[in-house]
């Protein structure tokens, strides 16, 4: 029996890039990616399978340990992990975006003891001017020259826009998808939506597209509706691409309404403008408007403005803040986050985390509490 | 192993080192003056700052001056209380907990160090090197000294594997690199209501090409046997000259005497400890906190005649007629240096300034020329960007035959460091190495 469309992605969740390795075995190439500042649709428009390199926080760190110390962030290290096992032996290329020291450095160390065919490194600056704009633009120009080299395909207009609008039109299902969230109680759970993101950055862009329709078609017609909850929460911070937390959460009778994450609205949903003006409209999504706190974006508290307006959007009535351990970026900011949301009238959890979920008992009784004061 | 080493005097030069800078060492004066004050990061050009006679604070500095007093952890725990992790830099730490004193007290907080480091008209940051230095002025700026205008200068680097030969590669970095270094300038000249004078900084670049020549020179002269400096005598006395005084006078008439009293010691057989044993190199920043601990190992026998940090590199020349194009260009040269030299695990080094990073291959080819025995890595649990690739580092110290202890503390924070443990961790180190050398 075909399975629903809800219980394929947790299928593509759980088998860890099973459908990568049959592409590939069909003779597909595999690019694997670090970070969402390199774009995939040019990824996709060169005829290349785009996978996002996950970790696996059940998994302890044992071969990474030979190669990068613990004091580094837990999730580079863990992906590392990884590959060093053989787990992305599949790949037929690896590209890490400049986002924050840890990636940047892992590059030159990964490259070194596990270089795949063709290897790229995606600078990008930390400040948003019309200078730094530029050179995410000539960096994107030169990106699409690397990826027509190893593929041996030209990467001509028509078809960067094909891919491009291909993206456009999943980006505008998740949207849909989310906005099924803002019903109380939410039509579909924040784990069932997170395990569908991560199918969906495992699988060509095609079959996304596929997948959502479906899911959005089952979630619309299904009988059985989730549950009404204790209280309606948004999900912030690091990157989280397992659903062991937000099941946790949605246990204690909370739903996850709303998240800012990578894994999720920070870099999944929205449309790529530009017309004609492709790799304008690509820095503007992957630069200028793409959330991610290792980018310098001034001083003044507005800049968390995005986030209350997120936050009232989906009623959400608190919000969770996930940091992971030695991430410089989100530990600097989560002081002035919480504070915003504070006044805002949004009180927070912070949830630390060393990428093993190591301590779910104590982040139960801390995510219990936190609901009981707020519901 | 038993018998000690004696020290021998601290070089003169390092003796009057307060004497000898006086402008780094007497700001009060300075800020009791009055008038603009730019707190800066390292890896904001010195010159541009002389350019314009622009009193500069330098709170990486600072926070190394308040480790050395003592008094960091209570700035580090000041800010702590305000919600900053410790996970967090130290220095950063550091500052943020000087200036919600500084909040709180309405002024320089009474327990600061040598009147602590005036209140900044303006923050310069530069976006290399790390990640919390974009978050660091942010936070000072949002949180604390509102309203302070921040001005960050952002340069990248190209990726280790990259042809940076290829004209278009360093048309693409230059391009940025220009942008950013003309943006800082025309910040700081709209700050200060005047223009940056272009024949101050041509001076400012010519005594800088001269103190990269001083400081090659001094890195190769402690390649001797005896060594004539260590770690310890060049932390004390040498970060200040060389990144935040770059090509002012007297950092180099400092750096002079200091090269010109190296060149004796070598010349006549003297090092900076009798019976010297040990050669390790040290990689990573020291501990602010207890710059003895180098005293503490010379008595051991150990010299550390180079260090991984505050490192000029080989010097380069540069046409110095358009100062400002010399300054960019000065900065290519050099980031290409370090690219040639291994570049897998560094950070962003095309910076508009005078420093460079270690490259893999240059540590690698550091054993025969400072005839290295073994190597210490202070692993600073608070800084990614010097800590994260020591173990990569390692491995290569490995294939060269080299033993390595790595000892996890912090450059500011004293609360880490375990003295006993670290000298018995030491102790194990050279008891290794005199195995090594029985065995051959």
């Amino acid at each position: 029996m075909a399975l629903s469309a809800l219980a394929r992605a947790r299928a593509i969740y759980e088998s860890r890039g099973e459908r990568a390795r049959e592409l590939k075995a069909e003779g597909r190439k595999v690019l694997g990616y670090m970070c969402n500042f390199a774009p995939i649709e040019m990824v996709e428009a060169v005829g290349l399978v785009p996978y996002r390199i996950r970790g696996d926080t059940q998994e302890r760190v044992t071969e990474a340990d030979q190669f990068v110390e613990a004091s580094g962030c837990p999730f580079v290290r863990n992906t590392f992990d990884q590959a060093l096992k053989g787990r992305y032996d599949f790949l037929d290329g690896l590209v890490m975006s400049h986002a924050c020291d840890s990636v940047q450095r892992m590059y030159g160390i990964w490259t070194q003891h596990k270089p795949a065919a063709f290897n790229y490194l995606f600078n990008v600056p930390h400040t948003v001017t019309q200078g730094t704009e530029r050179f995410f633009m000539r960096e994107l120009q030169i990106f699409r020259e690397a990826l027509e080299k190893f593929s041996g395909r030209k990467m001509d207009d028509a078809t960067l826009a094909a891919a491009i609008d291909l993206y456009n039109r999943n980006r505008k299902l998740i949207g849909e998808l989310y906005a099924l969230r803002r019903t109380d109680p939410p039509l579909i759970t924040g784990a069932e939506m997170l395990e569908v993101l991560i199918a969906g950055t495992g699988v060509p862009g095609a079959e996304f597209e596929t997948l959502l329709t479906e899911v959005k078609a089952e979630v619309l017609g299904r009988s059985r509706k989730p549950e009404k909850k204790a209280a309606r929460l948004m999900f912030y911070g690091c990157i989280n691409d397992d659903t062991t937390l937000v099941r946790l959460i949605e246990e204690c009778s909370a739903s996850l309404v709303m998240d800012d994450t990578c894994i999720g609205a920070r870099s999944m949903l929205g449309n790529v403008g530009g017309g004609e003006q492709m790799l304008e409209g690509l820095m503007h999504y992957y630069f200028r408007n793409f959330q991610c706190p290792r980018t310098y974006r001034g001083t003044d508290m507005k800049r968390f403005d995005y986030l209350i307006e997120s936050a009232r959007e989906a009623n959400a009535q608190g919000v969770v803040l996930y940091i992971l351990s030695f991430c410089d970026p989100h530990k600097a900011d989560v002081v002035e986050v919480r504070s915003y949301l504070e006044e805002a009238g949004l009180p927070s959890l912070v949830l630390e985390d060393d990428y093993s979920m190591g301590n779910l008992e104590s982040m139960r009784t801390r995510i219990e509490a936190f609901i009981e004061t707020i519901a | 192993m038993s018998e000690m080493s004696k020290l021998n005097p601290t070089l003169d030069t390092i003796r009057r080192i307060h004497e000898l800078l006086p402008s780094f060492y007497t700001k009060q004066a300075q800020r009791d003056a009055g008038g603009p004050v730019a707190w800066c990061m390292a890896a904001v050009s010195a010159e541009i700052l002389y350019a314009f006679n622009l009193h500069a604070e330098w709170p990486e500095s600072f926070g190394a001056f308040c480790a050395a007093k003592g008094i960091s952890p209570h700035f580090m725990e000041q800010a702590e209380a305000d919600g900053y992790s410790a996970e967090l830099c130290s220095y950063v730490r550091n500052t943020i907990g000087y200036v919600s004193r500084m909040v709180e007290v309405g002024g320089q907080p009474p327990e600061a160090p040598k009147g602590g480091m005036g209140t900044p008209t303006m923050l310069l940051g530069a976006g290399v090197i790390c990640d919390p230095r974009l978050k660091w002025f942010q936070t000072l700026s949002s949180r604390y000294l509102k309203g302070v205008p921040v001005f960050h200068t952002d340069s990248m680097s190209p990726p280790p594997g990259t042809d940076a030969s290829d004209p278009k590669v360093k048309a693409h970095y230059m391009q940025l690199l220009r942008q950013t270094v003309h943006e800082q300038i025309d910040f700081i000249a709209k700050q200060l209501g005047r223009p940056i004078d272009l024949d101050r900084l041509r001076n400012a670049l010519a005594l800088a090409q001269e103190q990269n020549l001083l400081t090659w020179e001094m890195h190769t002269l402690r390649a001797a046997v005896p060594c004539p400096m260590s770690s310890g005598e060049f932390f004390y006395a040498c970060p200040a000259p060389l990144q935040f005084m770059t090509g002012q006078p007297e950092a180099v008439a400092f750096l002079r005497c200091l090269r010109d009293e190296l060149r004796e010691r070598v010349a006549r057989g003297i090092g900076t400890i009798e019976n010297e044993r040990y050669r390790l190199a040290w990689l990573g920043l020291p501990p602010w906190f207890n710059l003895g601990f180098f005293d503490r190992l010379g008595e051991l026998g150990v010299v550390f005649p180079v260090e991984s940090v505050y490192l000029e590199g080989e010097p380069v020349q540069i046409d110095l007629s358009d100062p400002v194009e010399a300054l960019i260009e000065r900065s290519w040269k050099r980031s290409e240096w370090t690219r040639k030299n291994g570049s897998e695990i560094n950070p962003d080094t095309l910076a508009a300034c005078n420093m460079s990073v270690a490259g893999t291959q240059l540590m690698r080819s550091w054993v025969k020329k400072f005839k290295l025995d073994g190597v210490i890595m202070h692993r600073t649990r608070s800084c990614r960007a010097v800590s994260f690739g020591q173990t990569h580092m390692k491995n290569i110290f490995a294939e060269e035959g080299i033993p390595t202890l790595v000892l996890e503390s912090d450059m500011g924070d004293p609360r880490t460091w375990q003295q006993s443990v670290f000298m018995e961790n030491v102790r194990g180190l050279l008891a290794t190495i005199d195995g090594a050398r029985k065995a051959v």
